[in-house]
């Protein structure tokens, strides 16, 4: 059972709450920006509520299939969300980065994970009934997991995603799936409701469709979808992934964006830089990108390592083969884990040309190793396309790494770089 | 103190003697004009009795033997990737490796896979295969492993054109197996109370394994643990270390610690213990090919996998046989896998009464500098603790 103890979740709850009541009052919100919110309301007060009602929170890294433990009824808690959400809106970051450090963490682990277990270090995040996890898609998660398991001494599980995606592989994944249930329906006590996993896997489909709706609508000149809201996108699947509120959401943003399509309205006006983000912004720069991008009519159309979905169906009458079957379907998962092959590259060329890109930015988050190691393969194609290739040295939460005016100053530059072409 | 064992050996020469030319060996080049193949494998989970009963030569893909400037390793990896990758993508990237028919490796680390990735797409090496590794143990990752080496064999197969019987493997099964029980003999004696091998003089050693015929290592290993036999008496240091962590291959950064007075008398890394401790056991096994696929899974695990716990039992129980004074663990910078396993396993150290030195480092470093003098405090207060 939860623990009660006050913890971050109190505050984040406050501010969810009071960035939703804000949200209503501004012109430019749209309904599914205050759904958004009022999901986030719902995710953490299943959380906060658990211990009164008899709830059991499993707390999980990212790119864990959440619809397992909502078909069992169980409350997640999105380690990497509900940290990196609190240091946005509560500017917590060093808080949690310190509490990092004290935990014996490595300043080059990257700087989420080590915040994580800082947080249950210094225990500013709940203790869990369970704790879950899987490798997806780093060594930085793998191993993230099991320290949390030793720091909150809950149970745990490590779900082994394989590294390929071959039809033995998927069948592993299967089996692992498998045994997790078996796991939380020991030490949760509560049954897997398969119907209830059907539905979830029914949803996702839906939800799959409705990515790939959306990235298509941003092909438009100007293109609709606007930077503040993009981790909107990545956040919907972390969390509510076969959740019916997900399928809402995004049908509500897909209906916005094609109206804005339609009656020719841009995220920013005039459009005059389309750009492709390779890897994530610095998360507490979004409010100051979404600023600058306005102020130079930068857009970012596309981002094939983070919402760019591939849409294959998925069968509610086999569940969990469903479940194994969408790890694999993943954009992060599909383009960041694996062996990087020529599929691959080929995709990034017909995004280029697809969405009609005038640069793009690599973000270079130093903490993370595997996708730094694809900055110079990705500059060189895109090179040969005559795109103009950004990289940014970052950290997408330390706020020590960057400051607004050398971002400012590097952006700036590059847009004047485009803008001579 | 800085040769307080040193080991006059022509069988430890010649082992010297291929570390100092590789990759480019004579016995290399020999073998290539011969029309034979060889084939590069990177990490331990690489079952290198499939090359070996393919009839090619298995080598280990290592880095510069010192700590260099990685101009291109940062280029192309970029700079916070380890320097392991770093400086074995650049000996391929300037060609040192160019006489290799084909690279294996396995889904081990990010840092590994990522350097596969550009290995492949700027090396286009002949042949190129990484096998999906499991992070457990448990027989549904047995199975999978066992298919991803059987998916290996057949490719490998088609590649040479050649059938690998499971007379072949037998054949290299007993070979490694033998060099892996000549390593235990020769571990067996640098653990003696008078140890008769220092820490570096085995890692040249281990060096050359990576780096010969096997047939012939075993043979000269048999000569050299002879000489080691017949030797007088072995060295009495003033403390007896054990070296955990990163891949090492730099016998340098072991001789800096020992130069102290000491003797590295074990080690856990993937270049060492890691690498020979287990054989593969044919009997109870389905075929020679499930024979090979469980030890290599199941073999002494890298902080890649779970649980940590396996990891941290097995060095304590090395520490223990090897009544070792206190632990030296080494990270290289951006090896997540180890550098997260630090706090648990300081822990678990701490509770054992075994004490801890934990080092970052680049790959190839010879542990001069600062390096030393907090080994050197280390040093101090381990025999301090002795004295109480």
């Amino acid at each position: 059972m939860l623990e009660t103890k006050r913890t971050v979740i109190d505050s984040l709850l406050r501010a969810v709450r009071l960035v939703g009541r804000l949200n209503k009052n501004r012109p430019d919100s749209s309904p599914s920006e205050q759904l958004y919110y009022k999901m986030l309301d719902k995710y953490f007060s299943s959380v906060q509520n658990a211990k009164q009602q008899n709830g059991f929170v499993v707390s999980h890294t990212i790119f864990f299939p959440v619809e397992i433990l909502y078909a069992m009824g169980l409350s997640p808690l999105h380690n990497e969300v509900t940290t990196w959400t609190s240091a946005m809106l509560l500017g917590n970051q060093l808080e949690f980065i310190t509490a990092g450090a004290e935990a014996g963490l490595a300043p080059e682990i990257c700087s989420p994970h080590r915040g994580l277990a800082g947080g249950y270090y210094r225990k500013m995040l709940p203790v869990p009934d369970a704790v879950v996890w899987t490798n997806l898609i780093c060594d930085n998660t793998a191993k993230s997991g099991e320290y949390i398991a030793e720091l909150t001494g809950a149970p745990s599980f490590f779900l082994d995603h394989p590294f390929d995606s071959s039809d033995r592989e998927k069948a592993y994944m299967q089996s692992e799936l498998r045994e997790l249930v078996a796991f939380l329906e020991k030490t949760s006590g509560r049954r897997m409701d398969w119907d209830k996993l059907s539905q979830s896997v029914a949803e996702m489909d839906r939800q799959i469709k409705l990515q790939t709706e959306i990235a298509a609508l941003r092909k438009a000149r100007p293109s609709p979808f606007t930077t503040r809201r993009f981790l909107e996108l990545l956040t919907v699947d972390y969390m509510f992934a076969g959740q019916p509120e997900a399928t809402e959401y995004l049908t509500a943003l897909k209906n916005e964006l094609a109206e804005k399509v339609q009656k020719g309205t841009g995220a920013v006006n005039p459009e005059r830089f389309r750009l492709m983000t390779l890897f994530l912004p610095p998360i507490h720069l979004i409010p100051f990108l979404e600023n600058l991008f306005q102020e130079h009519g930068a857009v970012s159309t596309v981002e094939p390592l983070f919402s760019y979905w591939h849409y294959e169906p998925l069968d509610p009458s086999k569940p969990l083969e469903s479940v194994a079957r969408k790890s694999f379907l993943i954009p992060e998962a599909r383009t960041m884990y694996g062996p990087l092959g020529e599929n691959m590259l080929r995709e990034l060329e017909n995004l280029a040309r697809e969405y009609r890109i005038d640069g793009a930015v690599y973000y270079a988050f130093i903490g993370c190793r595997h996708t730094c190691a694809t900055i110079k393969l990705f500059k060189d194609l895109l090179n040969q396309m005559d795109i103009p290739v950004l990289t940014l040295d970052c950290d997408i939460v330390d706020p020590t790494i960057n400051n607004q005016n050398e971002v400012r100053q590097k952006m700036e530059q590059f847009f004047e770089l485009l803008e001579d072409r | 103190m800085t040769d307080a064992i040193s080991v006059k050996s022509p069988a430890l020469d010649l082992f010297r003697e291929v570390n100092r030319a590789f990759p480019k060996t004579r016995e290399i080049l020999e073998h290539k004009a011969r029309a034979q193949k060889v084939f590069g494998w990177l990490c331990t989970y690489v079952p290198e009795e499939v090359i070996l009963a393919a009839g090619a030569l298995p080598i280990r893909i290592t880095g510069y033997n010192q700590e260099m400037d990685l101009e291109d390793g940062n280029a192309y990896l970029y700079i916070n990737n380890c320097s392991f990758s770093k400086s074995c993508l650049q000996l391929g990237l300037r060609k040192e490796y160019d006489f290799l028919d084909g690279v294996v490796g396995g889904s081990t680390c990010d840092g590994a896979r990522r350097l596969f990735d550009l290995w492949r797409h700027y090396l286009k090496p002949p042949f190129y295969h990484v096998l999906t590794v499991p992070r457990k143990t448990t027989e549904s990752a047995h199975e999978l492993y066992l298919d991803q080496v059987q998916i290996f064999t057949r490719h490998l197969e088609e590649f040479m054109g050649v059938k690998i019987t499971d007379d072949a493997l037998v054949q290299a099964i007993r070979i490694m197996n033998e060099s892996r029980s000549l390593l235990k003999e020769l571990y067996s004696l640098r653990a003696l109370p008078e140890p008769l091998i220092s820490g570096q003089e085995t890692q040249e050693v281990l060096n050359a394994s990576f780096r010969m015929d096997k047939v012939q290592f075993n043979c000269t290993l048999r000569e050299l643990i002879a000489d080691l036999r017949r030797m007088p008496a072995g060295y009495r240091p003033k403390a007896r270390l054990m070296l955990i962590g990163s891949v090492l291959t730099n016998p340098a950064f072991i001789r800096s610690i020992e130069e102290l007075g000491v003797i590295v008398t074990t080690d856990e890394l993937c270049t060492s213990t890691r690498y020979w401790s287990d054989p593969v056991v044919l009997e109870g096994a389905s075929s020679p090919l499930a024979a090979i696929a469980r030890r290599y899974l199941s073999n002494f695990p890298c902080a890649r996998m779970y649980p940590s716990t396996e990891r941290f039992d097995r060095i304590v129980r090395l520490a223990r046989e090897s009544a070792v004074d206190g632990i030296i663990s080494e990270t290289i910078r951006y090896c997540v896998p180890y550098a997260h396993d630090i706090p648990m396993l300081s822990e678990r150290l701490k509770s054992e009464g075994i004490p801890l030195l934990t080092l970052d480092v680049e790959y190839g470093t010879s542990g001069s500098g600062q390096i030393r003098t907090r080994v050197q405090a280390f040093l101090e207060m381990v025999e301090a603790r002795k004295t109480c």
